[in-house]
């Protein structure tokens, strides 16, 4: 609790003089300490330790204790291409699953925004997939891709479509995870599309109604603006999201076959536990961590000069 | 009349494709719920059975099952997740309050740290703070894991909260102020009331994500503090494909966060992403 970390707004308490204020200085302190504290030790300090490991041949249970060699984890895993297979396969399960994610969401927000009856209804059915544990979704959706008496190779079948083999071929592992994380996050674009869609005033969709406007031009000129920013959000989370998946590789395809599904954390995961190997392990989360704070800051460059605009405008007392 | 016509037809079209998009999501759910009534033999029925005979022996074998010790691990998710949500409200709401009324030195920097602690991958946490437990001795005891959910569940509640905090007028503390309250007793008499909606909303979403945490609960427990969660996961390894009890604990897992989820859910956005969207 340092005296530096913590300056009190002597504003706010401008009628208490002397005790009053020192009153309020614990106070503040109270109010930032703890938590402060707390995540200095559970949070930071891991982390740099993590950093510090991802420099030494640590091997859980090795029984030398470990040894500083550098950067050599980094060569290692990316010449034994582990690293690689698994960015390729976190890459396209984040640019498939996202992609669809973002334009079944926006269609399916525009197909629920109409005052039909049993609308609240179905709203809250289609928000449950997302409030689920991942893992549980995994494992159930397992159930339902089974090759022989899953629900869904029957439906197929039922409908005189061929049977597929989900989980077992490569290719098929990576469709059904996606098809996975499609079914459980697209209802996270519609929610937020549907509250941006609910904020466009009804006299300008009447206005473009009158003035026979096209669907597109609708869509462009009136919708859009307001949805620019809750899709772009959405867009954010969604990306960030799939890049860190974890629990549903684990769950419907133990990041198999092979390592066809292996996401960049369920790699890190392996060596980990499977392995021991701890400094690649961190090595390799420590590069997942770089890679989602590059893209987050640049997504939210891409987001936040919107709201320098009317920034501007409201300095400029207009 | 053409125009009537097709406008009643569109509205037929809009009014399908949203059943449909219903079932599409809910479905699975029932589907799920349904196969935890069906024996071991009926769930690998083709067809499908869509009329049966319900059991409930994939019920009470979970109550009887050792190996892992489900309904134990069942209560200890509920343990972990009450014990985090508790402390981490405590500690939330008092910097929530501080990062809404006090001007602290690189304040913004801190609180979008903080807020960027929900982009981080679990899986760099993992590591380290498994490492250090397992010298510390701390692996597979409630207390532990409870205070590594506060991690998230801290940060989460902070950004929930400030903006409730934010929301109520200065002038309302100013005059509690000249009423004689200290500042802490402004903080809890006269705030702390007015944003319970929003502690109550932020404690369910603390409840729900520490319900389906996986993989910190999977790395650092093993017999005692096990989670529901690893449960499951280590039924599927242990008994096969037995879909029905599969079944039974997904569902057993869906239902309190079903329940959660409608007493949040005009909440759902705010809890979800930033929160800045009206």
């Amino acid at each position: 609790m340092s005296e530096q970390a913590v300056a009190l707004n002597s504003g706010s308490s401008s009628h208490g003089v002397g005790t009053a204020s020192t009153r309020g200085k614990w106070f503040v302190r109270l109010l930032f300490a703890p938590t402060l504290v707390f995540l200095i030790l559970m949070v930071i300090f891991p982390l740099f330790y993590s950093l510090g490991l991802t420099l030494t041949d640590y091997t859980l249970g090795g029984g030398s204790s470990p040894r500083f060699i550098g950067l050599r984890n980094y060569v290692e895993l990316v010449r034994s291409g582990d690293l690689l297979n698994s960015s390729v396969v976190t890459l396209e399960f984040t640019i498939a699953a996202v992609a669809i994610e973002m334009v079944l969401g926006i269609l399916i927000a525009y197909a629920l925004n109409q005052r039909l009856p049993g609308v609240g209804i179905i709203r809250v059915l289609v928000v449950l997939p997302m409030m689920i544990a991942p893992l549980v979704v995994g494992y159930f959706w397992r159930f339902l891709l089974d090759q022989t008496f899953g629900l869904v190779n029957w439906s197929l079948s039922a409908i005189g479509l061929q049977p597929v083999a989900w989980l077992v071929v490569p290719r098929n592992a990576m469709a059904a995870i996606v098809l996975v994380d499609v079914w459980q996050w697209t209802p996270f674009v519609v929610l937020l599309t549907l509250a941006a869609l609910g904020t466009v005033p009804d006299d300008l969709k009447e206005a473009a109604t009158l003035d026979r406007a096209s669907a597109w031009m609708k869509f462009r000129h009136i919708y859009w603006p307001y949805m620019r920013f809750p899709v772009l959000f959405a867009f954010l989370f969604r990306t960030i999201d799939s890049l860190k998946m974890f629990d549903l590789a684990y769950a419907l395809t133990g990041g198999g076959p092979g390592d066809l599904t292996t996401t960049i954390s369920l790699l890190a995961y392996r060596y980990t536990f499977l392995f021991f190997k701890i400094g690649k392990a961190s090595a390799i989360a420590w590069v997942l961590v770089i890679v989602i704070s590059i893209i987050v800051n640049i997504l939210l460059q891409v987001l936040m000069p919107a709201a320098k605009p009317e920034e501007q405008v409201v300095s400029t007392g207009l | 009349m053409i125009a009537d016509l097709w406008s009643k037809a569109r509205q037929s079209l809009l009014f399908l494709s949203m059943v449909i998009i219903g079932l599409v999501f809910a479905f699975p759910l029932v589907w799920i719920a349904m196969s935890s009534f069906k024996t071991r033999v009926q769930n690998f029925a083709l067809p499908p059975l869509v009329i049966f005979q319900p059991t409930l022996e994939n019920y009470t074998g979970l109550f009887q099952l050792q190996n892992p010790a489900f309904m134990a691990d069942y209560r200890n998710s509920f343990v972990i997740a009450v014990g985090s949500t508790v402390i981490s409200l405590v500690m939330g709401c008092l910097t929530a309050y501080g990062f809404s009324r006090h001007e602290i030195k690189m304040g913004g920097c801190l609180f979008g740290w903080i807020l960027s602690l929900r982009f981080f991958p679990v899986v760099a946490m993992v590591i380290p703070i498994y490492v250090l437990f397992r010298g510390l001795k701390l692996l597979d005891n409630h207390a532990a894991l409870i205070a590594v959910y506060c991690i998230f569940n801290i940060s989460f509640t902070i950004w929930f909260l400030k903006g409730f905090f934010d929301e109520i007028p200065k002038s309302l503390e100013e005059a509690a102020r000249l009423d004689g309250y200290s500042p802490f007793q402004v903080f809890y008499r006269v705030c702390l009331p007015l944003v319970r909606p929003g502690i109550i909303t932020a404690a369910i979403f603390c409840l729900i994500q520490s319900i389906n945490e996986f993989l910190l609960a999977m790395s650092l427990t093993a017999r005692v503090a096990e989670t529901a969660p690893v449960a499951l996961a280590k039924l599927q390894t242990a008994v096969g494909p037995d879909w029905g009890k599969m079944c039974a604990v997904s569902s057993l897992l869906i239902v309190p966060i079903l329940i959660f989820t409608i007493l949040v859910r005009n909440q759902l956005i705010r809890g979800m992403s930033f929160g800045k969207l009206k």
